[in-house]
């Protein structure tokens, strides 16, 4: 009977906070869809070209006129036609107007299979990724060596009788190499989209944010004189961490279900690509339940390590950010250095992004969840036990 | 009803204990006012009455039970009203009370008596509906005195319960709280103000840096403690010759125009009067004893400011 008083409590409390409600609710719900839509041709494979260039040609002969067909195939890249001069494109590389150019000297393919090989020169601003730019590379210097490849094939051709160069099909070459994304949408093979990515991690960052209403509502009751009143009515601190825990529980399993809409209805709705809810239900459920309770426990003990709703607000704000960047949600894991990926693997928001990416991307069931959703549960007894203890401290104060 | 014995208490890190062997009973229905300046150990007390704060030293028995050991049981027939508002703003008033009626785990079948009793005897019953937010001061501490009251207390512990009322909310409290005494529950009620204890409070105690420096009625304590207190005023500052003959007969010095005694009896006090005269030194001015319940507590724990 108490516990269900201190829960009707906590609920109108916080139905009656717009604040809290918008801070739980509204921001990562805006959260999801921005960082969805914004980071969706960062994982995009069909959606057309992301990144553009100049090309000027200097040579114009067969060979250059292959290299730029060549170039043109590739989906991610697309040629800016611009009639400026080669100075004048540089220097919109230079400011980042311009992703690349690339430079195809005069005599390019006169000097291709002599003794002194004239190199084309590819510039990249300063704002591109060093991924970007590797990619691009290996592109141009894919698209080179081929048709290297095929005027080396008609030199030899020239001088061996019988060989017809044009019997070769350098195509072949493309079916040497067969890829497959382990990712499956309903049977089918699919390479997973930003919001599949992105809904788990963001999803992550705004459950561990309830420690904010949690503790600011902890200690006002504190220096209200609320608790000091309801401890002097007899009610233990099971009840109090009870009374706590469950609705706070509620309100983040209800975060889950609305981020999980975001995903699944409304950034379709803008353009995006649907979220799948992945194979298992049962380990979304277990994985939900499992960051919940470690994120509700983590917020108590803050809430009861924190003297003033500044000291929390500050506090559980920096902590989270930290943890996030920490654990892979900011950057991910892979392209941490070792030792940050040693570190990593500490940090409770790196084991809820294992999890749900378990869900989410991995297909996995509740077997494959159940470690990450182990290692959140005794987080969360942890955070807890600590909790307790700071009550009964308190006591003697 | 509370038997004090060698209390002491001190704060993790403080300097000086905040309850030094303090030793106090207090009798069943009595409505017990305890006085003090700011820190000196009145709220401290109260926690460790109601459960709040483990004393370090000392016993404590509350109706027979002993605490912290058996602080439970004494929780469940005792209330705090503490100073500060003690509720939910953003709740209206039935759903804090509703709130701390489920907390005292209070009956269904009695539940809504005990809101009416309580929303009765507190005159809220305009106001149930109202967000306590939006409430005026007077409003507050009523809804604060009205929760107390939810588990029908025999022990009701009052922790400046008036600060920061108009005259005629307070006035509503004092006498909504001597209702309840006269009832049966016994008080232990704090202030600052010294008309309300002296009007209100059966028995007094004063407290200051932990230590109990007087207790008894108001009649005990103005009579007996500083009943003793003289203090004249002459019209003119006495002249060196009139001041060594009253001091060689009286045995006390003279030298301006205000002379006092902290210990005088009523023989000495009529022989002083006389000695004065029989040198010629008009009074303007006599007092004998305190006036009223201030002076005893400015007398007993000095003028220096505390905060």
């Amino acid at each position: 009977m108490r516990v269900t008083a201190l829960i009707r409590k906590e609920w109108m409390l916080l139905l009656r906070d717009w604040h809290a409600l918008f801070l739980l609710f509204a921001m990562p719900a805006v959260f999801i869809l921005v960082m969805s839509l914004a980071l969706q041709n960062a994982y995009a494979v069909h959606q057309g070209a992301s990144f553009h260039y100049y090309l000027v040609d200097q040579d114009a002969d067969a060979a250059s006129a292959a290299l730029i067909d060549r170039l043109a195939v590739a989906q991610e890249f697309k040629r800016v036609s611009s009639d400026a001069s080669a100075a004048a494109l540089e220097a919109e590389v230079q400011s980042d107007h311009m992703q690349f150019l690339v430079l195809i000297p005069k005599g390019f393919g006169q000097a291709m299979s002599g003794a002194h090989p004239l190199a084309v020169k590819l510039l990249a601003g300063p704002g591109v990724e060093p991924s970007v730019y590797r990619l691009f590379e290996a592109e141009l210097h894919g698209a080179i060596a081929r048709i290297y490849l095929q005027q080396t094939l008609n030199t030899l051709a020239a001088r061996i009788p019988g060989m017809d160069a044009a019997g070769i099909d350098l195509d072949a070459t493309d079916k040497l190499l067969q890829t497959e994304s382990l990712y499956k949408v309903a049977g089918r093979n699919e390479v997973p989209s930003s919001v599949q990515q992105n809904v788990p991690a963001w999803l992550l960052f705004a459950m561990f944010f309830i420690a904010i209403p949690l503790s600011t509502t902890w200690v006002q009751e504190r220096q209200q004189g609320t608790y000091a009143r309801l401890r002097s009515m007899g009610l233990p601190a099971k009840s109090m961490l009870a009374g706590k825990l469950l609705p706070y529980v509620g309100i983040n399993l209800l975060q889950v279900v609305l981020m999980l809409g975001v995903g699944v209805f409304i950034v379709p709705l803008v353009g995006g690509d649907r979220l799948t809810l992945g194979a298992s239900p049962a380990a979304l459920c277990l994985m939900a339940l499992a960051v919940s309770f470690a994120s509700v426990s983590y917020a108590l003990l803050i809430a009861n390590l924190v003297a003033t709703s500044e000291q929390a607000t500050i506090f559980t704000g920096a902590a989270n950010l930290l943890m996030a960047a920490v654990g892979g949600i900011m950057v991910p894991r892979f392209l941490m250095p070792p030792l940050m990926q040693t570190l990593s693997e500490y940090s409770p928001m790196s084991w809820g992004l294992d999890g749900f990416l378990d869900v989410f991307l991995r297909q996995g069931g509740v077997a494959m969840a159940t470690p990450e959703a182990l290692k959140l549960f005794l987080f969360g007894l942890a955070c807890l036990a600590a909790a307790a203890v700071c009550i009964r401290l308190g006591k003697r104060k | 009803m509370i038997q004090i014995k060698g209390l002491s208490f001190r704060y993790p890190g403080a300097e000086h204990a905040a309850i030094r062997e303090l030793s106090l009973q207090v009798r069943p229905g009595s409505l017990f006012g305890l006085l003090g300046p700011n820190g000196s150990g009145k709220t401290t007390l109260i926690s460790i009455l109601t459960g709040l704060l483990t004393p370090a030293a000392g016993s404590l028995r509350i109706d027979g039970r002993s605490l912290p050991a058996e602080v439970r049981d004494v929780q469940k027939f005792s209330a705090l009203v503490p100073q500060e508002h003690a509720f939910y703003p953003r709740l209206s008033v039935m759903e804090n009370l509703k709130f701390f009626a489920g907390v005292l785990a209070i009956p269904q079948a009695e539940c809504h008596a005990r809101l009416d009793e309580a929303i009765a005897v507190t005159g809220l019953e305009s106001f149930i509906s109202m967000r306590t937010e939006h409430l005026s001061g007077g409003l507050k501490r009523r809804l604060n005195l009205a929760i107390g009251l939810l588990n029908r207390p025999r022990l009701l512990f009052l922790d400046e319960p008036t600060v920061g009322m108009d005259p005629q909310s307070r006035r509503f409290i004092l006498d909504t709280i001597k209702r309840i005494n006269a009832d049966g529950t016994t008080v232990l009620y704090t202030s600052h103000y010294m008309e309300e204890v002296e009007t209100l409070c059966d028995e007094i105690g004063v407290l200051d840096e932990g230590r109990l420096l007087a207790r008894g009625t108001l009649a005990q304590l103005l009579g007996e403690r500083g009943g003793r207190r003289l203090t004249v005023t002459l019209k003119a500052a006495p002249t060196a010759e009139q001041g060594r003959a009253f001091s060689a007969a009286s045995g006390h010095a003279l030298t301006g125009d205000e002379f006092s005694l902290a210990e005088c009896s009523e023989a000495e006090f009529k022989r002083v009067v006389d000695l004065l005269g029989a040198q010629g030194l008009s009074v303007s001015r006599v007092k004998y004893g305190y006036g009223n319940l201030e002076e005893l507590f400015l007398h007993l724990t000095g003028r220096q400011l505390r905060d």
